[in-house]
């Protein structure tokens, strides 16, 4: 009673406010539920079960849903995606649930035997498997598999640049910083089309250059770049003495790094890491301007699919999209959110 | 580094020499390769281009332009729409995040609810999906020209964009130029894509989301007292926020807002993905189509972005001195 009397009636203005809110989101509710379920179609089959071109269409979604997740992969080959994942979920669960030494020395072992071996699964063309080129990769499948790639590639980048840009060799650090700078300056997008257009000049003739692999390596530079700065601030705010006693211990520039400083910068850095985490798994829905279809490319062709072509299966199409990309990003936000608290918790233990 | 010795200054010095000669040959090799590919494509890398005549048209323009204007005429006019678009979509970001961030720190909880819902629902979609929803579906949704919707008679809006009046010189004296009904669209006045208006409202709602963030945490970081002295001074609670709150959080908005507005600008390229004319979409897709000169028009649009962001930099860094020497 006491908190409702402080927080919705503390005074006229409030009291006011509270009740033209209360209005307005209950309105805002029922026309929500009307617009989501009431008057949105469920059943049926194809393209007749929503004659109203305006109202939603639930069986466009239940019928494209395995192209949304799959993209254009064979049907009798969608196993191996299915594997391949269950790997990575595995993986994630290992490092979130495993010791510290094996984080630290075997993880990064096993990430990258498990890229390797998921690329050699999910392409194909050995041991009987089917060659599936990249080009009918897409979905959902795609979005994970470029998070997953330019993320792993670009950590490691980036706190390489990270540790250039903090060097006491003046060529080293001024070249990191105006590498860090320049990337950071220009849009994912420009970048892209740069790739797509620009890097099969970059090579001698004849090598030929996937179309996804340009765009993956086109947004890892960025990522690192981004990733770099991150890892740049925590770095600084690692205290000397730290670096001093590394030193006295007699550990080397990389032992020292690796065994005293980066375990410390990176735990520290973790909130700019996981929203850059978050950034790129947003900023994946702009492979599909370069013509990678990605799950928002994959649900706009469905939808601009001539017999499926209307607002109410395009307008279904996105709040899917949009419903799944925020449970992802909301889930992910509140997990580094967790971490962050038990890292300060842990810290700076609250005096009891 | 007089205190070093002797043999770790040389190493140091290796090192550095070995960077740079990797570095250098790193350069060589994709400076030759493209020099070979572009040889071999029949390519001369030249900006002569740029004054050749465009021969397409631009339906959003500043300044006058049409297909017998120079291409260099048409990259300023796609360079101004980018400038026009970003710095409406900081105002509009600005002023809505402001808002939020406000409400968010506010009495009433369920204002305070609110707040945090926009935050969370609008920070984690992509703008480009929002960007699309807004073009492909809300837009679409609007009525044609015969049924417009109109406000005093004197702004249109339907499915063609937004039509206003304008302000004209004519005979000594201003008077407004109403846009006037024709068949097909609306003569006169100035009009407003849906292009723009779709990456307008999507740019603006995603990065409020993240100015919210940035006042709400600011406002929280200031002591209690000064709330609570402004309010001994019986200032109310606007005046409070006006005079005594915000000032003093701006020096902590600062920073992380030219981060924001230099993502709005980034972020105007996404114009490329619904024809919006900006430098991208008309540089990088039109006239390079046209052109076929992809390392030229790559350094240029590379460069204006490049201009936008340390225009940025430097602005919030000149006004954040100004704001120092007051304060």
């Amino acid at each position: 009673m006491d908190w409702l009397r402080r927080n919705l009636f503390g005074s006229a203005s409030s009291t006011l406010l509270s009740a033209l809110m209360l209005v307005a989101g209950l309105w805002l509710a029922y026309s929500l539920i009307h617009w989501l379920v009431v008057d949105a179609y469920w059943m049926g089959t194809g393209p007749a079960a929503c004659p109203d071109k305006g109202a939603l269409c639930w069986p466009f979604i239940r019928e494209r849903y395995y192209q949304f997740f799959y993209g254009f992969y064979p049907m009798e080959q969608r196993w191996r995606i299915d594997v391949g994942l269950a790997a990575a979920a595995a993986l994630i669960l290992s490092f979130v649930f495993g010791p510290r030494t094996y984080r630290r020395f075997f993880f990064p072992v096993a990430s990258l035997t498990y890229m390797l071996g998921a690329a050699t699964l999910f392409l194909g063309g050995w041991g009987g498997l089917e060659h599936v080129p990249t080009h009918r990769w897409g979905g959902a499948f795609l979005t994970l598999v470029t998070v997953v790639f330019v993320f792993a590639l670009a950590l490691p980048a980036g706190i390489l640049l990270a540790l250039g840009r903090t060097s006491t060799l003046p060529l080293v650090r001024a070249v990191c910083a105006l590498w860090i700078e320049f990337w950071r300056g220009v849009p994912a997008l420009v970048v892209l089309f740069i790739a797509t257009i620009m890097f099969p000049l970059f090579v001698p003739e004849g090598v030929n250059f996937d179309r996804l692999l340009r765009a993956l390596l086109a947004m890892s530079i960025l990522m690192s770049s981004y990733l770099a700065e991150a890892v740049r601030g925590a770095l600084a705010s690692i205290p000397s003495g730290q670096h001093e006693a590394a030193k006295a211990l007699g550990l080397g520039f990389w032992r020292r790094m690796y065994l005293v400083i980066l375990p410390q910068a990176l735990s520290a850095a973790l909130p700019q890491i996981a929203s850059n985490l978050l950034g790129l798994l947003k900023e994946t829905t702009v492979l599909l301007i370069i013509g990678v279809p990605d799950l928002l490319g994959m649900v706009q062709a469905g939808a601009s699919d001539p017999a499926w072509l209307s607002e109410g299966a395009l307008m279904t199409g996105y709040l899917f999209t949009a419903f799944v990309f925020w449970v992802c990003c909301f889930g992910l936000s509140q997990y580094s959110r967790h971490l962050e608290r038990r890292l300060t918790a842990h810290r700076h233990p609250e005096p009891s | 580094m007089s205190g070093e010795p002797r043999f770790i200054v040389w190493r140091r010095l290796a090192y550095q020499a070995l960077a740079l000669c990797i570095l250098a040959f790193a350069v060589w090799i994709i400076a030759s390769n493209t020099q070979a590919n572009l040889q071999r494509l029949g390519v001369v890398s030249s900006p002569a281009f740029f004054t050749e005549r465009a021969g397409f048209e631009i339906n959003q323009k500043l300044i006058a332009f049409d297909a017998n204007s120079s291409i260099a005429r048409a990259a300023v006019v796609a360079a101004l729409n980018t400038v026009m678009l970003g710095v409406v979509t900081i105002f509009a970001a600005s002023l809505l995040g402001l808002i939020v961030g406000v409400a968010r720190t506010s009495h009433n909880a369920l204002l305070r609810g609110a707040g945090a819902s926009y935050v969370e629902i609008f920070r984690n979609i992509p703008v480009l999906l929002q960007i699309f929803f807004w073009y492909f579906v809300v837009l679409r949704w609007l009525p044609p020209v015969s049924a417009s919707l109109s406000m005093f008679d004197a702004v249109f809006l339907n499915n063609r964009g937004l039509f206003l009046p304008t302000l004209q010189m004519a005979e000594g004296a201003l008077h407004w130029v109403v846009p006037v009904a024709e068949r097909f669209s609306y003569r006169g006045g100035y009009v407003v894509t849906p292009e723009f208006l779709a990456l307008l409202i999507g740019l603006s709602m995603y990065n409020a989301s993240y100015i919210a963030e940035i006042v709400r945490s600011s406002l929280q970081t200031l002591p209690r007292g000064q709330m609570e002295a402004a309010h001994a001074l019986a200032l109310s609670r606007f005046r409070t926020l006006q005079l005594v709150l915000l000032p003093q959080a701006l020096k902590v908005i600062l920073p992380p807002l030219a981060t924001v507005y230099q993502n709005v600008f980034k972020g105007t390229a996404l114009g490329a993905a619904i024809a919006y004319p900006e430098i991208t979409s008309v540089l990088m897709g039109t006239v390079n189509n046209i052109v076929g000169q992809p390392v030229i028009i790559m350094c240029v649009v590379l460069m204006v972005y490049l201009t936008f962001s340390m225009g940025i930099a430097l602005l919030m860094h000149w006004y954040e001195a100004r704001t120092r020497r007051w304060g």
